[in-house]
């Protein structure tokens, strides 16, 4: 049940970004349910979309210009109902993208995701650079608290004034870097020699299920993209 | 047989040679120490051993280095990871990187090797069990203490069933109580009748396990033979290696004029 | 140890010969077909005429992609395999690209969500693999880097945004790449004064005129006298603004620290590389950004399009606008941040990537090996 929304969720959200918007309201939401996690998507996707979608009606409200309803002014500012249009239609699609994104963060694990991948073809190499880069985000979180606090311990301040932060940025960043980067040779040398340099096919020892319902929603999905620009371009939708 | 013949590697663009006249058999059920001060070409040696110098870090190699018979060089990539296994200091830069539980991180080399889904499994089961880890099989790697992480990168390794195992200081990055449990598990993998090359600075774990020691100064075979006439040869201290302390006690002992075997008796 | 394929005959000149006529091609027919849509045509969201010349850029993008991937494909069909593609992902390169994405995105969301400058910095991964691998690889570690931010990293580290740039981050990859193969990157130390005083000169003129047009920027904002700014003289922005400048100064001191103290010319290469690169990653993206966000990104560039757009240009100008004066600032910081972290490389490590060799001094002997 978890797995409904693998694949299908990467036709929705092409189809969110082309416009019909409540269509993807409703694709996100009532999975969500479905799956159980909707609070959590809830709070997740207002927590990720909120900095935007607020950037986005101030921007696109006050800065609108060639408005000719003129709802009210505040000084040099004017705000117009064509502007509302425009800012409530950025923050719409805003949510229906993140809503989409979050919904398959929240159902789709990492695992899950790369195994099907690979069963489906994709080289292990692409795979592993997937894998790899996903649990290495927070590895370098992890090293940057541990170099902050040991270049804290022998006395550079991380605190206080913005000057004093600013010079303490670099002692920080420069090993966190570098370190990271330089253990790239020790690790292709590990992965050598556990035999990834082998040609043929890898053993998978699972993979997530796909019935055939699945099967064909995602057909549909991915078959609605090109009918949705088509409508576009017709002016169809508008 | 894992033999190395009047072996020469010298890194890419290197005016002298890391190694020279290297000359080193490794036999099945045999355990030989390499010790060295620091630079003096132990790692490059299990490189070149492990076959991953000069074909993936390259350099130059003058001399043979023969598995069972056959040129190293001529072998596939990625078969030779099956048959000899090589174990790295850092066990952190060690693991995949990519598996969320032990149990993974460990079937990831049996995996590459295409082997069927039961005898992978299998594998991994028998891994975890010969260096006592199967409570691990569902951890996440990533938060495990040194020592434990060590254990899982051979693990990994020994999945693979390699005949000849080179250890590079698999213990050297370790706290003391990670280096006991991993230096009881080799010594385990030794008693069990592997063949083993361990290069190692802390030689009473040597002391435990080899019947050879070679000593390298600035690569070259400075000293060679049966463990405890390498241990006794005076010359050794001058190499940058300090040895065994019941060696050292005995010479200490000696000096002092005491009987070293009441010494033994104590130690 | 160049893994560079090794294949400069006379059919490799053949297949990216035909490869730039497909680009030229695509180009045209790509400017033909914008034309006609826009032709008299309104965007109903903003009113504005949707130019060609806006989104021209993004078809020379995809003009070039199609370009090479035509290359690829004949010399798929002459030999059978792509050499020049897989001799750019080694194994090394293969274990880097992970690194290289989660720098670009822990460093890109923490100056997104953190400091309202204007720049990302959030390709110095991409530029990083691109320079030491090659343009493909530094490609796919753009887009991959862009699409995983979007779409698989735990939520504080999630950017819904960066998926619809994941082609721009594209083209900054080739763009290093190409960089970094025609030796942009190769220090070249111990210059005449003269060389270094061109260099200084030109990167001078670049940072002069980089800065200009900030202040245009800036100066934009202080004369509308918008919301977040009520009085003009509001704190917050002076703070900004000193903190953006005080990155993008580290940047200019290491500029010049290399050209004048280490006498190196590379510095100003670099430089110039870093604006090309902003240039084109503006034009590119800016049709993105007004088309999808409205404009917007949640980060600190949004200030510049609004101010844009208050000065009364259409949305797509005003993304432009904010673009070429973002993008070229950031590129180049982040293309002296990366010339900065090869230099503290050791050689040894650059040398076994593919382009690594391009990457070293033309004279110096490479060091002795430790063991």
């Amino acid at each position: 049940m978890v797995l409904a929304t693998v694949t299908a969720l990467q036709a929705t959200l092409l189809g969110g970004l082309l416009g019909p918007l409540v269509l993807t309201g409703v694709l996100v939401i009532i999975p969500a349910v479905v799956a159980g996690v909707l609070p959590r998507l809830l709070r997740t996707a207002a927590l990720v979309a909120a900095p935007l979608a607020i950037s986005a009606l101030l921007v696109n409200f006050f800065f609108t210009p060639n408005g000719a309803t003129v709802l009210f002014q505040i000084g040099p500012i004017t705000a117009t109902a064509e502007g509302l249009r425009v800012a409530v239609e950025a923050a719409v699609r805003i949510a229906a993208i993140t809503g989409a994104l979050t919904l398959f963060y929240l159902t789709v694990p990492l695992g899950s995701l790369v195994v099907d991948l690979e069963r489906r073809g994709v080289s292990p190499n692409a795979t592993f650079v997937i894998s790899s880069a996903v649990r290495t985000v927070p590895a370098i979180l992890v090293r940057s608290a541990e170099v902050t606090d040991a270049q804290r311990a022998r006395g550079l301040d991380t605190e206080g004034s913005l000057r004093r932060r600013l010079r303490g940025l670099l002692p920080v960043i420069a090993p966190v870097l570098l370190g990271s980067i330089a253990e790239v040779e020790e690790r292709s040398l590990a992965l050598e020699a556990r035999a990834v340099a082998r040609r043929g096919t890898r053993t998978l020892l699972w993979w997530p299920a796909d019935s055939g319902l699945e099967r064909f929603s995602r057909w549909l999905m991915v078959l609605s993209v090109p009918l949705i620009i088509v409508a576009r371009i017709t002016g169809w939708l508008g | 047989m894992l033999e190395l013949t009047e072996v020469e590697y010298r890194y890419l663009g290197a005016r002298t040679p890391a190694l020279r006249g290297i000359s080193l058999r490794l036999a099945p059920g045999e355990v030989v120490g390499l010790v060295g001060a620091s630079e003096s070409g132990k790692s490059t040696l299990c490189l070149v051993a492990a076959g991953l110098a000069p074909r993936f870090i390259g350099g130059t190699v003058r001399g043979t280095v023969m598995l069972d018979g056959q040129a190293l060089g001529t072998l596939p990539p990625g078969e030779i990871a099956g048959r000899i296994g090589i174990v790295f200091q850092d066990p952190s830069s060690s693991l995949t990187g990519i598996m969320s539980t032990v149990f993974e991180e460990v079937a990831f080399g049996p995996m590459n090797l295409g082997l069927a889904r039961e005898e992978v499994l299998a594998r991994t089961d028998e891994a975890l069990t010969a260096l006592r880890i199967e409570g691990l099989a569902a951890r996440d790697p990533d938060h495990l203490s040194g020592g434990r992480r060590q254990l899982v990168v051979l693990a990994g390794i020994l999945a693979l069933r390699p005949d000849y195992l080179l250890l590079d200081e698999p213990t050297s990055e370790l706290d003391p109580a990670g280096a006991r449990l991993v230096a009881d598990a080799i010594a385990r993998l030794a008693a069990a009748g592997g063949a083993i090359l361990i290069a190692e600075h802390k030689t009473d774990l040597l002391a435990r396990l080899c019947t050879r020691v070679i000593a390298l100064r600035a690569g070259q075979p400075a000293l060679d033979g049966a463990a405890d006439d390498v241990w006794h040869n005076p010359s050794l201290t001058d190499l940058g290696v300090d040895p065994p302390t019941r060696i050292r006690l005995a010479i200490l002992a000696r000096a002092a004029g005491v009987d070293p075997r009441r010494l033994e008796a104590v130690g | 140890m160049t893994t560079d394929s090794g294949t400069t005959t006379g059919s490799a000149w053949l297949r990216w010969l035909i490869g730039g006529l497909v680009f030229i091609a695509a180009t045209i027919i790509g400017a033909l077909t914008v034309d006609q849509v826009s032709d008299g045509t309104f965007d109903p969201n903003t009113g504005a005429v949707m130019t060609a010349a806006n989104s021209f850029a993004l078809i020379l993008a995809i003009a070039m992609l199609l370009g090479s991937a035509t290359a690829f494909s004949i010399e798929w069909f002459q030999t059978g395999r792509l050499a020049s593609i897989s001799g750019q992902f080694t194994r090394r390169v293969i274990v880097l690209m992970p690194v290289a994405i989660a720098i670009n995105i822990v460093l890109g969301q923490t100056v997104a969500a953190a400091l309202k400058i204007p720049i990302y910095l959030d390709s110095i991964g991409t530029i990083l693999v691109g320079v030491l691998a090659g343009p493909i690889a530094g490609a796919a570690t753009g887009i991959l880097a862009n699409i995983l931010w979007a779409y698989v990293i735990p939520p504080p580290f999630q950017y819904p945004p960066a998926a619809a740039f994941a082609i721009v981050a594209g083209v900054i990859g080739i763009m290093a790449g190409i960089a970094g193969r025609i030796g942009i990157f190769r220090p070249r130390p111990n210059r005449s004064t003269g060389q270094l005083v061109i260099g200084g000169l030109i990167t001078a003129g670049l940072i002069i005129g980089l800065g200009w047009l900030a202040s245009v920027g800036y100066e934009l904002i202080f004369a509308t006298d918008i919301t977040f700014a009520p009085t003009g003289g509001d704190p917050l922005f002076q703070v900004l603004a000193w903190l953006a400048l005080v990155l993008v100064l580290a940047a200019v001191v290491g500029v010049f620290a290399l050209l004048f103290i280490r006498r190196d010319l590379s510095a100003a290469y670099v430089a110039v590389a870093g604006v090309t690169t902003g240039i084109v990653a503006a034009l590119i993206s800016a049709p993105i950004a007004a088309g999808v966000f409205g404009g917007v990104t949640g980060a600190g560039t949004d200030f510049l399009v609004a101010a844009f757009r208050q000065a009364g240009l259409d949305i797509y100008a005003a993304t432009t606008g904010q673009g070429l004066i973002s993008d070229p600032i950031d590129k180049t910081t982040t293309f002296v941040i990366v010339y900065l972290i090869l230099i503290a490389l050791a050689v040894r490590f650059k040398a076994r990537f593919p382009q690594g060799e391009r990457l070293l001094p033309a004279d110096e002997d490479v060091g002795e090996e430790p063991s």
